[in-house]
């Protein structure tokens, strides 16, 4: 047997774990508001500039605790000025008011920390390891910081679904995407739950924002990561906590599979395309992706 | 017999304007415990206004709300909900993607104690509160008769069966004040009958207080101890049906007057 499909294996499966984490963001906030946040990308990317910035003058620890309530902050003022305004509007108004807060966040953390590159280190070591080196001849040759963010990811992703699936503030969640008056009237607090979500969409971000940042540096292009998300959640479903996480594997696999052994043939290049072309297929035969929800309409 | 006793909850000059146009123009009036009180008035009158001022979706201008001898000038809806007010909404305000029995559970949300990383343990304390209030939900199931769409998304249900569901959700929270929206609309006869039947066992089983808004004068009549009309904002008839039926303004007010 080839090894080296094993290993590109892994490697794309990496990748897409830390796609995963980029989804994630977006499932969270569209199941608890049933709006598609399309400020997620430049939610990573404040978070990470912030953090970077506050580290200059903080130890690590205090930095990360500061930038977390740094997101903390931003999901009560997006509640209390973006939010609590539109309650009971139109999924697709709120889903503009995102757009608005894309701008808001891109120019705002740009001015505020500054638009240059950044490094961001951790101190997460980033050396090529071989594991299984006993087992199959030659071993496979991972990236050791992928390794860590796929830990990272699948621990956050664990916390998250318990949080999520098990307890009554996942009932209230669905209950507040479905109809805003109808969960007010059983007494929901709409806003605490705004809170609560924006507050987790916010730390998922900055996790996100710190792996992509450790790994392209801090700048803008992470604000484009999120475009990578979107196809990963026309497969995953927008509804579905798990669904992202296996869309985010098929992507991650997938690319870097087709980029190794269709490459040759379709002239390379494949790792960039491949994603959204899946997704393109997913929409015609499956539109709510893998694990979303169906959608119900009486006509 | 129930026993129709003092106010539960009483409006005191309640004016609720949107821009130019007065929704409601000084309305007062009491829910008396145990009651059904029945709002009626032609469209456009103000009696959806008043049910969005009790449970806390519109603030009035001006007036008081003073529920169980609490007076208070705006309410919030969860608050509502937590002291007791359930409600149904006009055009079936349901969680469509979930199940009937999903649905029935939401009303339980306020009355789960036990904090979430219990129930994320979902063992113990946790397990035997959400078996009890599963319980009290499938009581309500047999009650309304709805067993066989249990696990029915409800958004794949006939409007007839969504408004018993609505209902079933609003009984779940153990209101002491039902407000019910056009309980009735768009139903052929045999479901009114059922409705009505469904109303009148939980005013006599549960005591529960109900206010309710309907245009079946047929059904009005049938089921409610009081009426109250509504026209133009302003309140024009409060009195026993029968009473009701017969005052000359009403009369005016749904048919127009004679010039």
């Amino acid at each position: 047997m080839n090894f080296f499909v094993l290993e590109v294996l892994i490697g794309g499966l990496l990748t897409g774990v830390l796609y995963a984490l980029v989804a994630l963001g977006f499932v969270l906030i569209f199941k608890a508001s049933a709006v598609f946040n399309f400020a997620q990308g430049s939610m990573c990317l404040f978070a990470a500039l912030a953090l970077v910035r506050l580290m200059e003058v903080l130890p690590v620890a205090l930095a990360l605790l500061s930038a977390a309530a740094i997101m903390i902050g931003l999901a009560f003022a997006i509640e209390r000025l973006v939010l609590r305004p539109l309650v009971n509007q139109e999924a697709i108004i709120l889903f503009m008011a995102t757009i608005g807060i894309t701008f808001f966040l891109d120019g705002f953390g740009q001015s505020v920390f500054g638009s240059e590159v950044y490094t961001l280190d951790l101190g997460i070591p980033k050396d090529p390891l071989i594991l299984f080196d006993g087992v199959i001849p030659g071993g496979i040759l991972v990236n050791e910081f992928d390794l860590w963010a796929a830990v990272a990811a699948g621990v956050l992703v664990a916390v998250l679904a318990v949080f999520f699936q098990r307890t009554r503030i996942g009932r209230a969640l669905r209950a507040v995407a479905d109809d805003h008056q109808a969960a007010l009237s059983v007494g929901i607090p709409l806003r605490h739950i705004w809170v609560i979500v924006w507050s987790v969409a916010g730390l998922v971000a900055l996790v996100a924002g710190i792996i992509w940042g450790s790994k392209l540096g801090v700048q803008f292009s992470i604000a484009l990561v999120a475009l990578k998300a979107l196809p990963v959640l026309m497969l995953g479903g927008l509804t579905s906590v798990p669904g992202a996480i296996v869309g985010g594997l098929i992507v991650g696999a997938g690319e870097k599979l087709s980029e190794v052994f269709l490459g040759p043939f379709l002239g390379g290049g494949i790792e960039n395309w491949f994603a959204y072309v899946l997704a393109l297929l997913f929409l015609l035969v499956r539109p709510q992706g893998l694990f979303g929800e169906r959608i119900i309409e009486r006509v | 017999m129930k026993q129709i006793g003092e106010p539960i909850l009483t409006a005191d000059r309640i004016t609720l304007a949107f821009g130019g146009v007065t929704a409601l123009n000084a309305i007062s009036f009491g829910i008396r415990r145990h009651e059904i009180l029945a709002m009626i008035g032609p469209n456009g009158a103000g009696k959806t206004s008043m049910l969005n001022v009790i449970n806390g979706f519109y603030h009035p201008q001006a007036g008081t709300i003073t529920w169980k001898g609490e007076t208070r000038r705006r309410m919030r809806p969860y608050h509502a909900a937590a002291q007791g007010i359930a409600r149904t909404f006009q055009n079936v305000a349901l969680f469509k993607g979930m199940t009937t029995l999903d649905n029935i559970m939401t009303g339980r949300l306020l009355h789960m104690r036990r904090n979430f990383l219990w129930q994320a343990i979902h063992f113990g304390p946790a397990e035997q509160e959400e078996l009890a209030h599963r319980a009290r939900v499938e009581r309500i199931i047999d009650f309304l008769e709805i067993q066989a769409i249990r696990k029915t998304p409800v958004g794949r249900l006939p409007y007839g069966l969504q408004k018993r569901v609505e209902l079933g959700r609003a009984l779940a929270m153990e209101p002491e004040l039902l407000l019910l929206d056009e309980p009735m609309a768009g139903m052929n006869v045999e479901e009114k009958e059922d409705m009505c039947r469904f109303i009148l066992d939980v005013s006599d089983e549960f005591g529960t207080t109900i206010a309710l808004i309907e245009h079946d004068m047929g059904v009005v009549m049938d089921i409610s101890d009081r009426v109250i009309v509504l026209d133009y904002g302003r309140k024009i008839a409060d009195g026993p049906p029968d009473e009701v039926r017969s005052s000359p303004e009403v009369i005016a007010a749904y048919l127009g007057e004679e010039r």
